[in-house]
């Protein structure tokens, strides 16, 4: 402190962060910095972006604004009626999730390549593939965004095409895919980690939409990819539907790429939060009070215990009727995915609300009154939706002890969705839904994971149907119905949209998100996607 | 032994009797009678002028002829007259017995001394623009933080703290926005210590503050000035027999105006048109249920005296307060010494000032003025044990619902406590080398701990208000925070000063070193899961921390900033003055190449009335000055690529390793905000110094501004980068005009007012930000976060509203909003423009002073003209459908028909102009006996009553039009969205001061 004091070089004051040159030394912290790209994915199963923008949109799940609860500026009505804008926080957060993931990875790229340790090529070959899957979603969300891949390129890019950005997946995931660890589920040093069968589950993915994206089917490439997976003897289906998304699902044989949520290390899958009522709080013993938002719509519940639907063995279900009176049904095993019913506490007694909506004014009031269940009829979609309506996502089983962050994990790429995939690029190749092969292995996911009976035939609708039964709420609804040609069509709260052919190769403008406007604001490079 | 028993029993009996036992000494020689008239300079008799025998208690006061008669105990004695208003005289007896004696009022004394930096001068030599502001100008009354002493009393000095929260700190701006950098509130320096934390100082123990307005005065202090400054000059010690101070007062405070709403008759008569509420059958006040009437009491008491070597002054001030909201309120102690010695027959003088502040709040929680306006007012407060709204089963009503819970169970069942101490050591040595040429020494530190402890008990269902996660006591099975944190600074500094005198020339020159560390450190932890809410004291009980569920947090981080300046003042013959300043700067910071700045003055002026014989006119002296000030960001480390844990990742076999990250883009590029500022004024005493004012005009240019701004993503890793941004201009006008309208005998009568305008445009954005908008605000949650209210545009005034236009509902009861072409539309998205400007157009004070005979009135007007505010309880919830589960809120524009979500636009902003009567006191000072006797042993005796803020006039409908100039929803607030009435505000209240000032 003396006179003389004049140094002014602020790394000597550097506490509570670390100076990042001086990092990347050894093994703990190159793979400290290295799990920084894979800790961005932790925000996916909330309420912000990919569950958003792939599943609200779509005829699985609403959110339907109950009084003052979930209005939200209108956000959610505007994702269910396909009347979204630049404005709106789902597509702005969906970018600043993906671009953010690409950041990290770029920078990793860039830092590790001036260091030598031998780990580092297998890193780098991880980093490009992760980053492949965030450009995937790009590419599906809004088509014609900027490529970066260049961590020392600072000057703000301007959109590429959606084509370029399909041939950047594309090449990607190809290069890497053979550098990479050819390990099953229950290998732990590259669980929730990419691996060689990520690589191709994500490029089944992008091969199954290249018509959509690019213009130009690529069936044969689509099922080579799904093959890759299929023949590698690492994985099957796991006999009982309910354990790929049980609290202790870790390592079971259908898992090829998941987020390891834990409630302590790895918070984030908020599912429970989203779509269980407040005093199910008292149910599960949870730290935490539940929202009351996200919910199923009653025609896709009862895909699944129409009989005509979906055949199979029959028994009591809750029904579609506003108070969910029990009917006969489709047993389903998947009906797991759904809680519906009355609401207990952990005390055995039924849950009172004793806010329920009242009837006056001509506005009809919930006929269950304040004993607490949920029906998967929603009197309407705003502005007061009864606190207790709607199916709610109980898919990742919850138990009781739940906190806030559920400890499941959450698939990213899962077997049956790969089996599926071939089905559908075998039946599209040859023109056949009944395709003896597509027919197998839907009859084969119906019986081992339904425990329902086996199809004789199908058509796009039925296959879709099946589909969505089998994947609910795993963030691939909007694709598929784009890509089935029905996401411009009516469905419950959702009036056909209005058509055009603004978008990319002549597709409904809808049918890709608008670029955010905060990002347009920062980078006048940008240009807006057509329509918006 | 017998007096030191009584002194530990009572403070202020055993220094009354300290004061008798001098007393006692001084009369045992020889007295003699002496006798006078005081008057002022018109020789208009003053009556009630305070007459003391220095260095005793023997006093008298003035009768009606303005004659006074007093036993002085020797012929050396020294009369000291004193007078409110006047300037303190003191004149020696000399033999004399006979005094004819003309008082000077205050303002018109132009040797008066003005703080500047690193110094003093004469107020005749200031060629900047700096106001003055002593003791007995303060705002008076129910006094809870310092800067309330000068509200509404500087031209161009904004103070403002909506709502009556007494643990709330006050938003200080000078001159409108002038950075967007790390002070937005002037540079505090009080006896020398720079950056000093302006309640470290009791209110009571202030003599004077300066308030450095423009660029050349504050360019001094380089770094930090571009805010202004205010230096605050705390009592001193003079010469003579020990003085004894006592001044106590009390408050009564209440709520003077709520957010209106629905009685629970107009709730239940809406619930029969709308259905989906409830009437749950009881008629709660909501708003009664969670305040009260506060009592406050202040007592200060202050010991000084010296002798020729030494001086001292030292004071205990001790405060209790209840907040209008039950169950807040705080209770703070100060001490302070300041201890003069002069040494080497006075060549050497030792300052030391020490000061130490102990305060324990009671926070509460402001969200429960929220709920109370929007609880349904047909909930009873209570309800059984086990019922169906007893959610959380402690016997209070409470519904489940975003953003609700019930007010009154949230201020009684949940704690929020803040105990800060602040801790200032200060001490100097000066030496007189040669005649004029000192040199002095200084070194300072300052301390400040903030310990934070809250609790939610088991059965406490508090929504938002405890915790903006939600969490709660009911949730966590008892959740407790524990948080500490220190900051911690140390100047030290050398300057060598010098005065000649050549010819004609008055020269003063003042050069010195000055460096500064910063270092701030702390950690918290949140815990929950209390097996009892009797253990929640020690926060090592709860579960959440084996079961990993806790949340630790700490940091600590430092910076420092060294200085070279120096400043020469040059005086010919009281006709012109000038001054010039250099002030080189550097900081820890910044990036490597942009360290260090310049920060150059000049000004100078000319007295008109030294130069040319103007009849009337006493002075006339105008000035001009030019100045550079610079500002720091509000973080350190913003050039370094630095990392920190950011998540987690899985490494196998159930273990989970943490991830290091960026935290931020590094900008090795940004360098200093500059301020240049232009000043011109003219400073004026005419017919007797009976008029007297300061009018000025400036215009400023501040480049560089450092903003943490949005940038694309990508190419940068997060969405917002600290940069130098633009360049942003304002011009502003300010005058301070004072008026004896009546004098002399009887009923004398000031009259002062003050008015000041700043408009401040951002001129200029960054080419990579050219056409984009900065600094956008949303209205917020529940649902409400991406609508964005305000922002900041290129070649626009700053406090822009933006939002779509309200044009109406339609049958249906549906918003409409104009679609820019004149059509009334139901899209709010598609056209949104300027909706109004949350800073004001001008400012005005106005300051009545009224004295007859021992009488004295204060009445002080203060008012903010042409902003408006963005009502967000109206936003949110002045809408029929709201009724489902919350009050509805209904104002004037309140419309039944409305069956709509809430969607933002203009009709949710209103003009906000208000004139609020501040602060009237009434005080009566007692005559002491005749004869310098003491009148029960007392040198003297006031009393006062001040009402605080009597009435508002503005057509606001909320609870308080006070301009709010920076959106504080967000850290650090967000100074480029003003004008947003947020709803987690305490409401405006009323208070009445009875209060005494006794002197032994």
């Amino acid at each position: 402190m003396a006179g003389a004091c004049t140094k002014l070089d602020e790394t000597k004051y550097l506490y509570d962060t670390v100076d990042a040159d001086g990092f990347y030394q050894t093994d703990a912290e190159l793979s400290s910095a290295v799990g920084a790209a894979y800790s961005n994915l932790s925000g996916i199963a909330s309420n912000n972006h990919y569950l958003t923008i792939n599943e609200v949109t779509t005829d699985e799940i609403v959110v339907p604004t109950r009084g003052p609860d979930w209005g939200d500026g209108g956000r959610w009505v505007r994702l269910t009626t396909h009347t979204y804008t630049s404005t709106d926080p789902d597509p702005a957060n969906g970018w600043n999730f993906c671009y953010s993931g690409i950041n990290t990875c770029n920078r990793l790229i860039a830092t590790l390549s001036k260091y030598t340790n031998p780990k580092i090529p297998q890193y780098v070959a991880e980093l490009r593939g992760l980053r492949a899957i965030y450009y995937l979603w790009l590419l599906d969300w809004y088509g014609n965004v900027p490529i970066s891949i260049d961590f020392s390129q600072t000057t703000p890019p301007s959109n590429s095409t959606r084509d370029q950005v399909y041939a950047l997946v594309e090449s990607e995931l190809t290069a890497v895919a053979p550098l990479l660890p050819h390990t099953g589920p229950a290998t732990e040093s590259t669980y929730g980690r990419v691996n060689a069968y990520t690589c191709w589950a994500a490029l089944a993915k992008l091969y199954l939409n290249a018509q959509v994206w690019t213009g130009t089917a690529q069936w044969d490439k689509c099922i080579a990819a799904c093959d890759s997976v299929i023949n590698s003897g690492q994985y099957t289906l796991t006999p009982n539907y309910a354990d790929n998304f049980s609290k202790e699902n870790k390592g079971v044989p259908e898992t090829i790429f998941t987020i390891p949520y834990d409630h302590v290390h790895e918070q984030g899958n908020n599912i429970c939060m989203m779509t269980l009522n407040g005093l199910n709080q008292n149910t599960y013993n949870m730290n935490a009070q539940p929202w009351n938002g996200f919910a199923s719509v009653q025609e896709f519940y009862n895909s699944y215990i129409d009989p005509v639907q979906n055949p199979g063995p029959q028994g009591m279900v809750v029904g579609t009727d506003p108070a969910g009176d029990s009917v006969t049904g489709t047993l389903d095993k998947r009906l797991s995915n759904f809680l519906v019913g009355p609401q207990y506490g952990s005390d055995g007694k039924q849950l009172q609300d004793g806010g329920y909506e009242k009837s006056g004014g001509g506005y009809v009031g919930d006929p269950n009154g304040a004993p607490i269940t949920f029906t998967p009829y929603i009197n309407e979609l705003q502005p007061t939706a009864w606190r207790q309506s709607g199916a709610r996502i109980s898919k990742w089983g919850f138990y009781s002890g739940m906190t806030q962050n559920q400890d499941n994990d959450f698939a990213l790429f899962r077997y049956a969705d790969i089996l599926l995939t071939a089905a559908e690029a075998t039946a599209r190749k040859n023109n056949n839904w009944s395709d003896p092969y597509a027919l197998t292995i839907v009859n084969q996911i119906r019986t081992v994971h339904g425990g329902v009976d086996p199809y004789a035939t199908m058509t796009a609708a039925t296959f879709l149907a099946e589909r969505g039964r089998e994947m609910f709420f795993e963030g691939w609804r909007r694709q598929d119905m784009i890509r089935f040609g029905v996401f411009n069509n009516a469905w419950r709260f959702h009036p056909a949209d209005p058509s055009d052919a603004l978008g990319p190769h002549g597709i409904n403008h809808l049918n890709v998100m608008p670029l955010p406007d905060v990002q347009l604001n920062a980078n006048k490079a940008l240009k807006q996607n057509p329509g918006y | 032994m017998h007096l030191l028993s009584r002194m530990l029993k009572s403070m202020p009996v055993c220094l009354y009797a300290l004061a008798l036992f001098y007393g006692a000494g001084v009369s045992a020689q020889e007295s003699l009678k002496v006798s006078g008239k005081v008057a002022d300079n018109n020789a208009a008799p003053l009556a009630g002028v305070t007459v003391l025998i220095k260095g005793t208690k023997t006093a008298t006061v003035t009768g009606p002829d303005g004659g006074f008669s007093i036993t002085a105990p020797s012929a050396s004695a020294v009369l000291v007259f004193s007078y409110v208003g006047y300037q303190i005289q003191e004149v020696a007896l000399g033999g004399q017995t006979s005094f004819d004696i003309r008082l000077a009022p205050l303002n018109a004394n132009m040797n008066e001394v003005v703080v500047v930096g690193y110094g003093t001068q004469k107020k005749r030599e200031i060629t900047s623009a700096i106001t003055r502001v002593d003791a007995e100008q303060f705002n008076k009354g129910n006094i809870s933080d310092v800067s309330q002493l000068l509200q509404g009393k500087v031209a161009g000095l904004s103070i403002a703290k909506p709502g009556g929260d007494p643990n709330a700190g006050f938003t200080i701006r000078l001159r409108g926005l002038s950075t967007l950098g790390a002070n937005t509130s002037p540079l505090i320096v009080i006896d020398g210590q720079i950056g000093a934390d302006i309640n470290s100082v009791d209110p009571n123990d202030i003599a004077s503050m300066d308030v450095l307005k423009d660029g050349s005065s504050a360019a001094i202090y380089g770094t930090r000035g571009s805010a202004g400054v205010i230096i605050i000059t705390t009592k001193s010690g003079g010469r003579g027999g020990p003085q004894v101070a006592y001044n106590a007062n009390v408050t009564a405070e209440k709520a003077a105006r709520f957010t209106k709403h629905m009685t629970p008759d107009e709730f239940r008569a809406l619930l029969k048109t709308t259905g989906a509420g409830t009437d749950y059958g009881a008629n709660t006040d909501w708003d009664k249920a969670i305040t009260r009437t506060g009592i406050t009491q202040d007592h200060n008491l202050s010991l000084s005296g010296g002798n020729q070597h030494t001086s001292y002054n030292v004071s205990i001030n001790y405060r209790k307060g209840e907040g209008i909201a039950i169950t807040t309120g705080y209770n703070q102690v100060n001490g302070r010494l300041n201890l003069t010695h002069k040494a080497l027959n006075d060549r050497l003088v030792f300052n030391v000032q020490t000061s130490l502040t102990h305060r324990n709040s009671t926070l509460g929680f402001a969200n429960a003025f929220e709920y109370a306006t929007i609880y349904n007012p047909t909930a009873p407060i209570h309800v059984p044990v086990g019922s169906i709204n007893d959610i959380a089963g402690g016997g209070w009503f409470e519904f489940s619902a975003t953003d609700y819970s019930n007010p009154v169970a949230l201020l009684m069942q949940n704690t929020a406590n803040m105990e800060t101490k602040r801790q200032n050591i200060a001490g100097s040595a000066e030496y007189e080398i040669i005649k004029g040429l000192k040199a002095l020494v200084r070194y300072a530190q300052q301390t400040i701990n903030l310990d934070s402890n809250k609790y939610s008990p088991i059965n406490a269902y508090a929504n938002r208000g405890f915790d903006p996660n939600n969490d709660n006591g009911f949730s966590r099975h008892g959740l407790a925070f524990l948080g500490n944190g220190e900051s911690f600074n140390q100047l030290y500094e050398n300057t060598l000063s010098y005065q000649h005198t050549f010819n004609d020339f008055d020269l003063g020159a003042v050069a010195g070193y000055s460096y500064q560390d910063f270092r701030n450190t702390g950690s918290s932890i949140l815990a929950g899961n209390f097996v009892t809410d009797a253990a929640a004291g020690n926060i090592s009980a709860a579960l959440d921390i084996p079961y990993g569920l806790a949340t630790v947090k700490s940091f600590k981080n430092a910076s420092k900033l060294v200085a070279f300046f120096g400043r020469v003042n040059v005086n010919y013959k009281n006709m012109a003055f000038l001054a010039a300043s250099l002030r080189r700067e550097g900081s820890t910071v910044f990036g490597p190449n942009n360290k260090w700045g310049n920060f150059p003055a000049v000004s100078g002026g000319v007295d008109f009335s030294h130069i040319f014989d103007l009849p009337s006119i006493n002075s006339l002296k105008l000035r001009a000055s030019y100045g550079q000030t610079g500002s720091l960001p509000p973080y350190a480390y913003l050039s370094l690529p630095t990392l920190t844990v950011s998540g987690s990742y899985y490494a196998g076999n159930d273990q989970y390793g943490n991830t290091y990250a960026p935290n931020q883009n590094p900008n090795p590029n940004l360098r200093w905000e500059k301020k240049a500022e232009t000043d011109i004024g003219l400073d004026f005493s005419v017919f007797g110094n009976r008029l007297t004012g300061t009018i000025d005009y400036f215009r400023r240019t501040t480049s560089n501004l450092i903003f943490n701004a949005t940038v694309p993503v990508p190419p940068n890793l997060v969405s917002t980068t600290w940069e130098n941004i633009g360049t942003m201009t304002s011009n502003g006008f300010e005058f301070l005009i004072n008026y004896d309208v009546l004098r002399g005998r009887g009923l004398n009568w000031t009259t002062s007012v003050n008015f000041s305008r700043a408009h401040v445009v951002l001129t200029k954005l960054d080419p990579s930000l050219a056409g984009s908008y900065v600094g956008a605000s949303n209205l917020g949650s529940p649902g409400q976060e991406a609508t964005q209210i305000t922002r900041a545009m290129q070649g626009q005034p700053i406090g822009l509203f933006y939002q779509a236009v309200y044009r109406g509902v339609d049958q249906n009861g549906k918003y409409l909003f104009d679609d820019g072409k004149g059509n009334a539309v139901a899209d709010n998205n598609n056209y949104k423009t300027v909706i109004g400007n949350g800073l004001p157009k001008f400012e005005m004070g106005w300051s009545n002073t009224f004295r007859y005979s021992k009488w004295d009135l204060n009445v002080f007007l203060r008012g903010a003209f042409g902003h408006d505010l963005i009502n967000t309880y109206r936003a949110f919830y002045e809408n029929p459908t709201v009724a489902s589960v919350y009050n509805v809120v209904k104002t004037k524009y309140y419309n039944p028909k409305v069956n709509d979500a809430q969607l933002f636009s203009s009709l949710f902003v209103e003009k906000a102009t208000f004139v609020k009567l501040d602060n009237a006191t009434i005080g009566y000072t007692f005559a002491l006996k005749k004869d310098g006797a003491p009148a029960g042993g007392f040198r003297n005796l006031r009393a006062y009553v001040t009402g605080y803020n009597l009435f508002v006039i503005t057509g606001y409908t909320g609870a308080d039009p006070e301009v709010r100039y920076a959106d504080q929803s967000t850290f650090p607030p967000n100074i480029l969205a003003p004008g947003i009435d947020r709803r987690e505000n305490w409401v405006l209240t009323r208070s009445f001061t009875l209060g005494v000032n006794l002197g032994f």
